[in-house]
């Protein structure tokens, strides 16, 4: 560790005189280098599965099950793209479902968790260790799936509708202590004070101030939440019953239950004629291609707020 | 302190919300009834039942859960039947259907929660029948078959009430199906054919060896000889007292009655020096311990594995391979309390109908037309006949109305497909009639008392069984340790129980 | 009274801001706690819906409890259970920050997008999948790790019965599939910084390293306390797929791979009792609320601003 410290000192120091062009903070190219390298390896051991996937999802199945995962098979197929658009219609729909649970279910999410993580966040809330307790005890604390299934069908009346794939969701203690430690550890209590002797009222404070310099924080919580809204199929599974409102997660999902426990059950489902030619392998490979794609193309959207570093002096002015 | 106070707090409202969820709860059980008047109390003459009470009862709307894939063309066909019930008994029906994958998952859900549905279906394999009705979720319905289930009675094989009685009653109508169940070897016809081997001769495991050999020897190494996954267990001559996971049962061969640690039984001792003489030959493949299922069936690339069967499986297995299956017997056909449990219907504890749900069963169980509409959907749109009992599929079938045929009420009803034997049924009741009985068939054991103990050993088995029964660990070395520590356990204290247990029911069933 | 009335007056407008989220926990959080009476009860169902089965049911005490505690396996799970996620919860966090830190310093910033999405990528396979990938590298006649074992002459190992590299294998999952997710929190937090620190920092000659030391980490430090505190809240816990589907669910690895969740499925399979299961749940919480509390008030001692509550 010395070693590393010292050559960054040299290599840092050296830096400023050298390039006119490069950042005089950057590290060094060598560094980078070693960082680049490092990231790089541990970067392609994530992303090489998925294109394993990919390639497997176009396998034929009785090839797979002869030779294996193979990165070069030797019979294409599009027999599980087949079989899962045999619903294809579904799909469509079932897609524009989830869109809309996810964009709802997120802009709600974002409104409820920066409100209350606000008001925990500000030291002259008196009630405040009250209300980060009674968020943070929900964590540990469930009553189970029938306590809350009567809640949402019996209490609200939600089931067959969206807000039931919405609201079980919609809020979560730990978006919430992540959210105020980003409040208090960005927002200096310096540009609060001097808006407030401005006569700014706690509601403008939030909106106008504190929100803009917290992009980073919101963007973080808003991947969260639609990260958590798009994989979601459990709620639907309890409270949906009406197939135009089933989720694009639930719907694959299911088929993957149906076969795994038809393929459990043979000897009760008498169903011999599906049991052993269900594409199992590559659907499951194929699923995993039609639920990813579209929200990995939405990760970037977020991420330009993580890597821009924020000058918070400009909201200052 | 502070936080204590913060935590007494919490108590207190979650005691105010408690209570508040109280009054929502009970509140809603009246509500969710909407308007029907609790016509169950009605008095419905039992004899009128069949044809012309129609004009007498109150319409009713039953509410029935059953398992498969929700149908495009669903609506339509209940529309179709509840002209015809309407017509029979003044109900209507409102069905849904729960998949295959989601069924165990969300009925459960639904049962807590106290939801005033009247028939579910349930079984030994989905939405568990036993531990239900056990725990109150289903309506006793032995007054209910006396009183509207008549034709229940008549049509059904008698054996199937027996074998589903839990402490003396029945909770469900039983699909009236195949009974019997039956371990056979499969196998790959192309090798029987090849080596011309006689497998009528194949019953044991150890009669298996001379044919494994010479597949082993005969064949490429990429031939699995005995293709079978981690479930591998040897066939064992028990009456099982919680499934073949579970190490209790009676020897089928025994007349004493007496329950017994199947580990420790000779014949599952032989079987495992034979199996593990298998393994050490290379007959089953290396990581047979770690195999969660095996695709033998898919890649052709196997000689004998084993499967449990009914009338004509062969054919079915054949069919979807796509190459000839033949099997051989391990065992005669046996019938177990367990097996009656297959596939029924029970009436919910909260149902408000259950003489009219009972109705309901009784027409799906005997009524040849009502029973064939919710099976095949409607003739012209979903079927053509080509003779009195046998259809023809239309396309709208394939698109929008495929049923789980098995259990959706008497099988022996519904019409059977031009490609299907003619005497498929027949052979159903003959295999039926075949059957050995279990010699504690009809008794149902109650885990309740002993459950940290079944618990703890079910843990246990889950470790030990797969490499021992495929053979994978030295049985003489590892089989002394799952025993010692299903003792430790608490295993004789389960034999006890269900020794106790059984004592009292065959006492009582003199 | 009058005080505590006062007191909410003055407090009006933060009380309004929490309004909906506390009303959102009480009807979704609080009200179905109730449930959690089941851990004591012998559930049966009665008619009348589901209180009245929790209330009618028989009270049992400590009893669906037991087989938690009854087999010498009690200690095994809880040891496997405690040392996974201490092991998970540390290196976790040294692998986010250092991921994110690293992320945030390289040059190429295209790079640094494409590395992140990538590294995110993981979070989206199920355990299952992965487990398709591990038994590919791990299998015994054609795993590339038995491949390049016997290439270079070595005796093929059978893993999946080899209690001993579990461990790593599971530690390093466990850290693969969780790197990118978890380190988004904390390039937000690097990002949300003020470049002003870091600008006065280089004025005043502070090198790079240094100022990682004194700015970068500092800044960090409340987020990664109270991260950990919360993870310590889930030390009972842990990641089902992991423990059960990537090893298998092999029975001669059970004595490193045997967690309390995998436990509890295993035994429970045969009779699916609700009692059961809760009271399972309700020891998880409490274990983890009691280190919470514990945790909570040794970080309060130190310094109160890092507190969760």
């Amino acid at each position: 560790m010395n070693d590393l410290s010292k050559s960054m000192e040299r290599t840092v120091l050296s830096a400023p005189g050298k390039k006119k062009t490069r950042d005089i903070n950057a590290i060094s190219p060598l560094w980078n280098f070693i960082f680049n390298v490092g990231v790089c390896l541990f970067a392609l051991s994530c992303i090489f599965p998925f294109i394993f996937i990919i390639v497997i999802s176009f396998t034929d199945e009785k090839t797979l099950a002869l030779n294996g995962f193979s990165i070069l098979p030797e019979v294409l197929s599009l027999d599980a793209y087949r079989f899962l658009m045999r619903s294809g219609e579904q799909m469509v729909q079932s897609l524009g479902v989830t869109l809309a649970v996810t964009v709802i279910g997120t802009v709600l999410t974002l409104y409820l968790v920066s409100t209350y993580a606000y008001a925990i966040s500000r030291k002259n809330f008196d009630q405040r260790r009250f209300f980060s307790f009674l968020a943070f005890f929900t964590m540990l604390f469930s009553g189970g799936l029938v306590p809350g299934y009567i809640v949402v069908t019996q209490v609200l009346h939600l089931r067959d509708t969206l807000w039931a794939l919405i609201f079980p969701s919609i809020l979560n203690a730990f978006y919430i202590i992540v959210m105020r430690t980003f409040f208090t550890t960005t927002v200096p209590d310096a540009i609060i004070e001097s808006a407030k002797i401005d006569g700014a009222t706690e509601f403008g404070i939030y909106t106008r101030i504190v929100l803009p310099i917290s992009l980073p924080g919101i963007a973080t919580i808003g991947l969260f939440s639609t990260l958590g809204f798009w994989n979601d199929w459990f709620n639907a599974l309890l409270y949906i019953d009406n197939p135009n409102l089933i989720p694009l997660q639930t719907l694959l999902i299911r088929i993957q239950n149906n076969m795994d426990f038809i393929v459990q059950n043979s000897s009760q489902v008498v169903s011999y004629d599906i049991a052993a030619t269900l594409p199992t392998e590559t659907v499951r490979m194929a699923m995993v291609v039609l639920a990813t794609l579209p929200i990995a193309l939405a990760y970037p959207f977020f991420q330009k707020y993580f890597i821009q570093g924020l000058t918070i002096g400009s909201v200052k002015e | 302190m502070k936080s204590k106070k913060m935590v007494l707090l919490m108590v207190v409202f979650l005691f105010a919300l408690a209570s508040g969820l109280a009054g929502c709860g009970s509140n809603n059980t009246k509500e969710s009834s909407d308007g029907n008047t609790p016509s169950g109390t009605q008095s419905a003459s039992p004899t009128e039942s069949g044809d012309q009470a129609g004009d007498k009862l109150d319409p009713v709307k039953l509410k029935v859960y059953l398992i498969g894939g929700p149908q495009r063309d669903l609506p339509m066909v209940q529309e179709e039947m509840n002209k015809y019930l309407t017509d029979k008994i003044n109900a209507t029906v409102d069905i849904t259907m729960i998949d295959w994958g989601d069924y165990s998952k969300r009925l459960p859900v639904i049962t807590a929660s106290g939801e005033n549905y009247d028939i579910a279906f349930t079984s030994s394999w989905a939405f568990d029948y036993l531990p239900n009705a056990t725990r109150g979720a289903f309506l006793p319905i032995n007054d209910l078959l006396e009183k509207y289930g008549q034709d229940i009675i008549k049509e059904l094989d008698p054996r199937f009430l027996t074998g589903s009685q839990v402490n003396g009653k029945n909770y469900a109508v039983p699909v009236n199906k195949e009974l019997a169940s039956q371990w056979v070897w499969r196998f790959n016809k192309q090798y029987v054919d090849k080596y011309k081997m006689d497998i009528t001769k194949i019953r044991n495991l150890e009669d298996l060896e001379p044919y494994l050999k010479q597949i082993k020897e005969g064949e490429p190494a990429d031939i699995t000889p005995l293709a079978v996954p981690k479930g591998f267990k040897p066939y064992m001559p028990f009456d099982f007292l919680l499934g073949d996971e579970f190490p209790v049962g009676m020897n089928m061969n025994s007349t004493d009655g007496k329950y017994v640690n199947i580990l420790e039984s000779d014949e599952l001792k032989s079987s495992l020096k034979t199996i593990r003489k298998y393994y050490q030959a290379g007959y089953l493949r290396k990581d047979v311990a770690t195999l969660e299922g095996i695709d033998n069936i898919k890649t052709g690339k196997w000689f004998a594995d084993r499967e449990q069967t009914q009338p004509y499986a062969e054919l079915g297995w054949s069919r979807s391979a796509g190459y000839d299956i033949v099997t051989s017997p391990m065992q005669d056909p046996v019938i177990f309390t367990g097996s009656a449990t297959g596939s029924m219907h029970a009436i919910s504890a909260n149902s408000k109908n259950p003489e009219r749900a009972m109705m309901f069963l009784n027409l799906l169980n005997s009524d040849k037309y009502l029973r064939n509409l919710i099976n095949y959907g409607i003739e012209g749109t979903h079927y053509k006949k080509i003779s009195e009992d046998v259809i023809e599929d239309l396309p709208a079938m394939k698109d929008g109305y495929q049923m789980p045929g098995f259990a959706l009420g008497n099988l022996f009803l519904t019409y059977s497909h031009k490609e299907d034997p003619a005497d498929k049924w027949e052979a159903f009741k003959e295999f039926n009639n075949s059957a050995k009985v279990a010699p504690s068939f009809g008794f149902n054991f109650n885990p309740d008392p002993v459950k940290t103990e079944v618990a703890s050993i079910s843990a246990i088995v889950k470790e030990f069984y797969p490499p021992i029964m495929t053979g994978a660990v030295d049985p003489d070395e590892h089989l002394p340790k799952a025993i010692a520590k299903m003792k430790d356990a608490g295993l004789d204290k389960v034999i006890a129980e269900a020794q106790k247990q059984y004592d009292e029911w065959k006492a009582a069933h003199k | 009274m009058q005080g505590i009335l006062k007191k909410l007056i003055k407090n009006r407008a933060f009380l309004l801001l929490v309004l909906p989220g506390a009303a959102w926990f009480i009807i979704f959080a609080y009200l179905p706690m109730f449930g959690t009476i089941i851990a004591f009860k012998d559930f049966r169902i009665h008619p009348g819906g589901f209180f009245e089965s929790v209330l009618k049911s028989e009270w049992v005490g400590f009893k669906n409890f037991e087989f938690l505690f009854s087999t010498d396996d009690a200690y095994i799970i809880t040891r496997n259970t405690i040392l996974y996620n201490v092991g998970l919860i540390m290196l976790g966090l040294v692998l986010a920050v250092t991921l994110a830190i690293i992320m945030n310093e390289l040059l190429n910033k295209r790079l640094a997008k494409f590395y992140q999405t990538a590294m995110f990528m993981p979070y989206f396979l199920s355990w299952v999948i992965i487990s398709y990938f591990v038994f590919s590298f791990l299998n015994v006649e054609k795993g590339v790790f038995n491949q390049l074992l016997v290439f270079f002459g070595e005796d093929p190992v059978s893993w999946y019965s080899e209690t001993k590299f579990w461990p790593y294998f599971l530690i390093f999952l466990g850290l693969w599939k969780n790197a990118g997710y978890g380190s988004v929190v904390y390039l937000a937090a690097i990002a949300g910084i003020d470049r002003s620190y870091y600008e006065a920092a280089m004025i005043d000659g502070a090198t790079k390293w240094n100022q990682i030391r004194f700015i970068t980490l500092p800044m960090l430090k409340p987020l990664m306390i109270i991260l950990t505190v919360l993870a310590l809240g889930g030390i009972f816990r842990s990641d089902f797929g992991l423990f059960y589907q990537v090893p298998r669910d092999s029975g001669a690895l059970y004595p490193v791979t045997n967690v309390i969740d995998t436990f509890v499925y295993r035994g429970l399979t045969i009779m699916g009792d609700t009692g059961m299961s809760t009271a399972t749940g309700l020891y998880q919480s409490v274990v983890g609320l009691i280190l919470v509390l514990l945790a909570n008030y040794a970080v309060r001692k130190i310094e109160k601003d890092y507190a969760v509550f």
